[in-house]
């Protein structure tokens, strides 16, 4: 015992779906467990599409933990699933719900904020009972470590508190698993951005414009021309009687383009093929971004030091199945799977060669399939040939060509396409370049689409009055801008999801100084309107962290 | 008859049935029939919760000294050991967990159990009292004997005691909440227990008498007033001696000898003391509370007085159960501010723990409506403080920059990113024409203030974010606002549309601040300003015409 410091059996950063899993099994196994969430409620950081899977293959489900999660915290099963590849105005629709339904038990539809606020309330129950709680409003800003050990966590807002398991769940950008050198946040090619809108529609019309029931729900998804040749897709989800709408794409090809994050989203929501869901009317209820993780890179293989072990988008757990993004249902495993292993380890800890619960959880991710579906051993083999940019031209340019297309008919005809895309074993060799998500989806639009003949008038709000509309509690700033040459940090004018070029309300503008007779570009940092998305941490050389517990942008969707 | 076949009975006839059998066994027998048979939920409940608190009362005949800790969660083993009086059978089960698993918080539970009963045997009544300074007749501080220290027994106490602190000439916010809630407390006492107790306000330092009349409206019947002029500051020393002065009664053990009557304090000390909890309250209750030998529960956010039944033999000495009257509970939030721990200062055997005493954290009470009609007395001390007291000397203070205050001028002008070709050349254009107005003043968009431009060293100190205007800036209401080079965002616009006339300069035909200007001059701000400044000078352009053309 060192000092007078407070201490726990067990502290989990982080209160979203990773965190609130961790929490329920260490609770119901007696461990004294301290949730520490920086939001003023969990959930009003938080951001995902977001389709929550409960996959018949994992160990663990959300609502097996939770029971009652589907009727309270989510909007809608999702019932039917379709991908559209776009030219211009041809789409080319196919129906993947086989690919959806595969290895699903359920996925519902959620929206964050609800979501995790309801989780939060049910983990303070469970872990009240075991001498500890959720706390809100406590930014965790970095690692008790003493002789190079791991002994629990400080805060900006209480005293630092040991323990004999640190999980950290804070999400991607994870502050503590940077600090334990586990993951950095250098290569863009490592990420996904996600920006989103949730739009109102009038009651009945999701069930109207969808031609779904009730307790039916569709998601959509969109790739091809529409997003100026940056790598990735667009996604619309129903909720209860709103919509999701948003897009992800690699960060590096975001990057690369110097595409406006904003205004890809915009292409989508103006797209003719959206306008049959919004009948000419649109309201905006929140525009919101996040980074997310790209597993087949970044998921640690051994996610843990000492007492610390890292669990969902903290660990990189976020597998891209072709064009299904499960993150939740990995932060759920891994979170249950960590304080599965603390408590055998802790129930054998007399035995000196035991593992430790790091090693442990390591075993378990393996063996639980996990760590077989964040890294699957096919895409390594696939990305060693499909990636190298020799290759992709050559698909492409064959794909382009007359006899290429005719190919494409060809294998229309037959059923190839739609066959294809509804596998999860090709979908998980995608590799990461144009071919799939770009080329291939132009050119089966063009091929085969029919034109879409509808008229989309809305008008999506600028920059400015989506960042009007956002919830902000303004404090000291968070991101320090350590090189503000444009050759170092000048990738986030564009990229950051709230500033843009020539826009002088954003977080990153740039600028031109003039000094001593030579002008230099360069860029500067406001942090307000910031949305705490990440990727500034990556594509900017910046000092990155979280605001304060409590501070910042507060979002009511999510 | 024990096990009987649940599926021959409804469920209404199957409450009284489930009560009589006593054995946990025969139930799990009788839920497996209902499972295989109708497999009723409310049945299943209901037999379930019968065989739960079966187990329940086997628990409560747990034999702690063979108790497996290994069994049992830290949540469990914290609520156990609470039932165990036995310390060998603790010490037992410490080994135990030592040898197993060995939860430190599991064993900090037994651990601090032992304690528990350890120091209670001490407190026991066979040990027999003797006054501190029978039994260390050498130390020249009764205060120094841990066990027994010695302030005052059985002594008389009235009234509650507020200290009322003064920042800068000024009452602080957290004094009038005191007083409003002691003035709640103390009418709610007089009813239950049929007293006259007062709210006495305490008042010290130089030239704070003026605040006594306020005291008394916001709820004190009696105001303390002691006036010093070396007491300008808060000084550690000086104001605790002090306060303990004034709150000790006449012919107190440890008062002063040479006090003039006072008829408004025939008691030994007062009953209950609040402080604030802000740096200096803190620091002076802490003091006075050691020196007036009681207790302080520091960092209060709920207050009430309610009687208690107590079985702690510390403090009953060992009578079994007691009734406290009139106790105050101070509630406050533990480290993670999800739970409560109230606190209690209870006199012990042959020592008081008067006053009663905590800290309140600012902002846990309301502010009360302030009632000039209230009468109340206010008394002085006649404490002549010795020079010893003041052993610090402030030689030298700085007051923290605040910035600049733009709210009251006539006019602001402010600048945005439209500086930005030329930032230094912009700030000085404004600088003129704020000069060519005689009550004005330059603020700035956020933009400017977090932008990169460098700036000169002349006009540098212009740009900080106290010259921010807009929602997470000041707010300014002038007569003329000029907007040059300001976009008009929503969070600028918050912080300054009230103003009688907005004036905005903007290359662009149309940008969002043209939708809540009176006049928009679509023109480069480099050129306008100094045009504008040169009307402004000749008379040309005069502020009551811009007002007056806003009709
Ligand atoms: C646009 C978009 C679409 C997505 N779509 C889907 C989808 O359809 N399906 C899907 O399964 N996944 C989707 N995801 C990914 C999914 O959102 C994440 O994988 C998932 O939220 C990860 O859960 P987590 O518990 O690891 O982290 P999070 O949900 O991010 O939770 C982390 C928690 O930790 C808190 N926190 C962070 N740092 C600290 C700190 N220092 N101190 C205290 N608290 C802290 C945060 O406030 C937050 O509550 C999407 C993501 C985005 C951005
Ligand atoms: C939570 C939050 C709180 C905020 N709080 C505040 C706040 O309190 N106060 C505040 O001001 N902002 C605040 N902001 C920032 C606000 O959103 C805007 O970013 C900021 O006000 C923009 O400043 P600007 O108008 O100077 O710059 P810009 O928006 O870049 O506008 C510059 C304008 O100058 C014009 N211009 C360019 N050159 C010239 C020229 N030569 N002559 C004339 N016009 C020219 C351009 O046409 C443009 O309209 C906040 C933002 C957030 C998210
Ligand atoms: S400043 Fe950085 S973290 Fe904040 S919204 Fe922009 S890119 Fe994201």
């Amino acid at each position: 015992m060192t000092d007078d410091r407070e201490h726990y059996e067990a502290v989990v950063v982080g209160c979203g779906p990773g965190g609130a899993a961790a929490a329920a099994v260490l609770a119901d196994n007696g461990v004294e467990t301290l949730v520490l969430e920086r939001g003023t409620e969990a959930g009003s950081k938080n951001v995902s599409g977001g389709l929550i899977y409960a996959e018949e293959s994992a160990p663990y489900t959300i609502d097996d933990l939770y029971p009652g999660f589907r009727e309270q915290a989510s909007e809608r099963p999702i019932t039917e699933y379709h991908i559209h590849n776009v030219a211009g105005n041809k789409v080319k629709s196919y129906d993947i719900t086989d690919l959806h339904d595969h290895d699903t038990e359920w996925s519902d539809a959620v929206l964050r904020r609800k979501m995790d606020s309801w989780l939060e309330r049910r983990v303070h129950e469970r872990t009240r009972e075991t001498g500890g709680g959720v706390v809100t409003g406590v930014h965790v800003d970095g690692l008790i470590q003493e002789d190079g050990e791991v002994k629990g966590v400080t805060c900006e807002e209480l005293d630092p508190i040991e323990a004999d398991l640190v999980v950290a769940a804070d999400g991607v950008n994870s502050e503590l698993a940077r600090e334990a050198n586990l993951m950095d946040w250098e290569e863009p090619e490592e990420w996904f951005q996600g920006v989103k809108a949730v739009v109102d529609l009038p009651e009945g019309a999701v069930e109207d414009r969808f031609g779904i029931g009730a307790d039916e729900g569709a998601a959509h998804l969109f790739s091809g021309d529409l997003f100026e040749g940056v790598r990735g897709g667009g996604f619309v989800y129903t909720n209860e009687d709103t919509l999701s709408v948003g897009t992800v794409f690699h960060l590096d090809s975001l990057v690369a383009e110097e595409a406006e994050p904003h205004e890809l989203l915009d292409a989508l929501l103006t797209h003719p093929m959206l306008a049959e869901y919004f009948d000419g009317e649109y309201d905006e209820l929140e525009y919101s971004a996040k980074l997310v993780p790209d597993s087949k890179k970044v998921a640690h293989t051994s996610p843990h030091r000492g007492r610390l072990v890292l669990v969902g988008d903290a660990a990189g757990q976020m597998q891209a199945q072709g064009p299904i993004i499960k993150g939740m249902n990995h932060a759920v495993t891994a979170g249950a799977l960590a304080a599965e292993a603390f408590v055998e380890s802790r129930a054998r800890k007399s035995r000196k060669a035991e593992p430790t619960a790091g090693e442990l959880y390591e075993r378990k991710l393996h063996e639980e399939g996990v760590m077989g579906k964040l890294r699957p051993k096919r895409y390594e083999v696939a990305a060693a040939l499909g990636e190298r940019d020799a290759v992709t031209n050559l698909t492409d340019r064959v794909l382009e060509s007359p006899v290429g297309r005719f190919g494409i008919k060809a294998a229309d005809s037959l059923g190839i396409i739609e066959s294809a895309y509804s596998s999860p074993f090709m979908s998980m060799l995608m590799p990461d370049t144009k071919t799939p998500y770009v080329t291939l989806p132009t050119v089966i639009g063009e091929a085969l689409g029919d034109r879409v003949t509808g008229e989309n008038t809305i008008e999506p709000p600028a920059l400015d009055d989506r960042i009007g509309d956002l919830t902000y509690d303004v404090g000291d700033p968070h991101i320090e801008l350590l090189d503000e040459s444009y050759a170092a940090s000048g990738a986030a004018v564009s990229a950051c999801p709230v500033s843009a070029q020539d826009f002088g309300g954003g977080c990153y503008r740039s600028e031109t100084v003039k000094t001593n007779g030579h002008e230099e570009r360069v860029v500067s940092l406001d942090t307000q309107p910031c949305v705490e998305c990440g990727t500034c941490a990556v594509v900017a050389d910046t000092d990155w962290n979280h605001p304060a517990g409590n501070k910042g942008v507060e979002y009511k969707q999510g | 008859m024990a096990v009987f076949d649940p599926n021959d009975f409804e469920i209404s006839e199957l409450g009284p049935k489930v009560k009589d059998v006593e054995d946990a066994g025969d139930l799990e027998e009788v839920l497996e029939r209902e499972k295989e048979g109708k497999n009723r939920d409310a049945v299943k409940t209901l037999v379930q919760s019968r065989i739960d608190k079966l187990h329940d009362e086997d628990e409560d005949a747990i034999d702690y000294t063979e108790l497996d800790p290994s069994e049992h969660t830290v949540a469990e083993m914290a609520n156990l050991v609470r039932d165990v009086d036995d310390a060998d059978a603790l010490r037992g089960m410490l080994e135990r967990e030592e040898a197993g698993e060995d939860r430190s918080t599991a064993k900090d539970r037994i651990q601090s159990r032992l304690d528990q009963l350890e120091s209670s045997d001490d407190d026991g009544e066979e040990e027999e009292y003797v006054p501190p300074e029978e039994k260390y007749p050498d130390l020249d501080h009764p205060t120094a004997d841990k066990q027994y220290v010695h302030g005052v027994d059985d002594g008389e106490y009235r009234d509650m005691w507020v200290y009322c602190e003064t920042q800068q000439g000024e009452l602080v916010d957290v004094s009038l909440e005191m007083l409003g809630k002691a003035r709640q407390l103390m009418d709610d006492y007089n009813d239950q227990y049929d007293e006259e107790e007062l709210v006495v306000a305490v008042l010290m330092g130089d030239d704070v008498e003026g605040h006594a009349e306020d005291c008394i409206a916001y709820g004190a019947d009696l105001v303390v007033v002691h006036e010093d002029e070396r007491m300008a500051r808060f000084q550690h020393k000086a104001y605790s001696e002090v306060f303990c002065d004034v709150a000790r009664g006449d012919g107190h053990p440890y008062g002063r000898e040479d006090r003039s009557e006072r008829d408004w304090h025939e008691y030994e000390e007062p009953r209950y003391v609040l402080f604030p909890a802000t740096n200096n309250g803190r620091d002076l209750s802490a003091q006075v509370q050691a020196e007036l030998d009681s207790g302080l529960a520091s960092d209060c956010s709920g207050l009430y007085i309610e009687d208690t039944v107590i079985s702690n033999p510390a403090k009953t000495g060992g009578e079994g159960k007691r009734q406290f009257e009139r106790v105050l509970h101070m509630k406050r939030p533990d480290f993670s501010g999800f739970e409560y721990s109230t606190i209690l200062c209870l006199d012990k055997p042959h020592r008081d723990f008067h006053p009663q005493g905590g800290s309140v954290i600012p902002g846990s009470f309301e502010i009360p409506e302030a009632d000039a009609e209230r009468e109340g007395e206010v008394v002085h001390s006649d404490l002549d403080a010795p020079d010893e007291w003041f052993r610090v000397d402030v030689q030298d203070y700085d007051t923290l920059e605040e910035g600049i205050d733009l709210t009251g001028y006539e006019v602001v002008i402010a600048l945005g990113r439209g500086i930005g070709d030329d930032p230094t050349k912009g700030i000085e254009l404004g600088l003129e024409l704020r000069d060519a107005f005689e009550d004005a003043e330059l603020g700035l968009s956020r933009g400017v203030i977090t932008s990169s431009y460098s700036f000169d060293g002349h006009v540098e100190q212009y740009i900080g974010e106290d010259r921010q205007i807009g929602e997470s800036g000041q707010v300014v209401e002038p007569d003329v606002y000029i907007a040059a080079g300001i976009s008009g965002a929503i969070q600028h616009k918050v912080g300054m549309d009230e103003s009688d006339v907005i004036i905005a300069i903007n290359t662009e035909p149309d940008a969002d601040i043209r939708d809540f200007s009176d006049y928009y001059v679509q023109g480069d701000l480099f050129e306008v300003l100094p045009r504008l400044t040169e009307a402004v000078e000749s008379g040309e352009l005069r502020l009551e015409e811009i007002a007056a053309g806003d009709d």
